[in-house]
């Protein structure tokens, strides 16, 4: 796998407006994403999905993806499957904190008990996070260990919106049609960085690397690494 | 009145935009308009099940957008319902200058009054649509 920008734990909260789950939802995800992990979690709105372009549907395919819902209907962890890619972890507010909606508080305001259920989740969040990017962790306190995750940036934290981001794609004629692929201008990038130049041994690296984040048909295999290959050499005269 | 018109929120997390967005849905559906109006979670119809289709086809509903990329609107249209009016909070921002939100698990007072204001303005447009449907 390439050294693709630093990787990170996508959250997608459900942050259904109806019930106080949905409410707890949001407010842990915006926990980790502000202040328990924020170097190393992205969130995107669920909606972008169907709103969005193919970069906003590459999202959960391009970072592991902890889906977070309000109730067993599970929409965030469902549509992030239908449209994106499978969860990594997916979460039920409810399986974490045995409380019903009323004991919470409402969705528009969450109660004690609700800001409580709120922080529970987020630290389950946050051990999940750990666990995907395979941080080094203090068992005993469940804190990071100093030199095992990026250090954070002092000043004001804000929570790492993807909206309009999205992961970049790209689209290429492969045996006569238009196929988008995932992340590949960031791949072009990384090998162009460290100087592999366009030759065999470059093709089987970058579709490795390609195929991370794209399904590729075994039978059209070969289509896909010939234009792969065009677009790299094209990406290599344009940057030299 | 019957049919009731669908607050549609944006379901925003990563700016005071969506949160102001969220309020003043809430703003109209419990305080202002509560037998007018429903509130009608993003997240059940981006999973697009029948009975949540069902729901919204046929019925005139009021997004309220935090960007630009009005997902609300586009979910509420994908999902074969009427978007009556597609609200942007950040028009509101222009008209109410003074009123800059930031905040986003809780909004600041300024963000507050936006919301407010916001809601008022759909609060003005739910009663012309019932008022409409009522004539009809």
């Amino acid at each position: 796998m390439p050294d693709l920008p630093k990787k990170k734990v996508g959250i997608i909260a459900c942050s259904g407006e109806e019930i106080a789950e949905g409410t707890v939802t949001r407010l842990a995800a915006l926990q980790v994403l502000e202040s328990l992990r924020p170097q190393q979690t992205v969130t995107i709105c669920l909606p972008l999905f169907l709103a969005g372009g193919e970069g906003d549907r590459a999202f959960a395919r391009f970072h592991p993806t902890i889906a977070v819902d309000g109730c067993e209907k599970r929409c965030a962890a469902r549509s992030t499957e239908m449209y994106s890619g499978k969860p990594a972890v997916s979460i039920v507010v409810g399986d974490s904190v045995p409380a019903n909606s009323a004991g919470l508080g409402s969705a528009r305001r969450l109660n004690e008990a609700g800001m409580q259920a709120v922080g529970q989740v987020a630290e389950q969040i946050a051990r999940h996070v750990d666990r995907l990017l395979d941080g080094k962790w203090d068992r005993r306190s469940g804190q990071p260990l100093a030199s095992s995750l990026p250090q954070e940036e002092s000043g004001t934290r804000q929570a790492t919106c993807s909206c309009g981001l999205g992961v970049p794609v790209q689209t290429l004629q492969v045996a006569g049609r238009e196929v988008t692929l995932t992340a590949l201008p960031l791949i072009f990038a990384q090998f162009r960085e460290v100087g592999k130049l366009p030759s065999d041994s470059t093709k089987t690296e970058l579709m490795r690397a390609v195929k991370i984040y794209n399904p590729v048909p075994s039978e059209e295999e070969a289509a896909y690494a010939q234009a792969v290959m065009q677009e790299y050499a094209a990406f290599c005269r344009g940057s030299s | 009145m019957k049919e009731k018109v669908l607050i549609v929120p944006c379901s925003g997390i990563g700016k005071s935009l969506g949160t102001v967005a969220r309020e003043g849905a809430y703003a109209v559906t419990e305080d202002l308009c509560p037998e007018r109006t429903k509130l009608m979670p993003l997240a059940l119809l981006v999973l697009g099940e029948e009975e949540t289709r069902a729901a919204v086809s046929g019925a005139k509903a009021i997004t309220i957008d935090g960007c630009v990329r009005a997902c609300a609107a586009k979910v509420v249209e994908g999902a074969g319902g009427t978007v009556a009016h597609g609200l942007q909070v950040l028009d509101a921002c222009r008209r109410h200058p003074d009123l800059k939100p930031s905040g986003i698990a809780e909004l600041d007072e300024n963000g507050r009054k936006l919301a407010q204001a916001l809601a008022e303005e759909v609060k003005g447009l739910v009663e012309n649509l019932t008022e409409e449907v009522s004539h009809a």
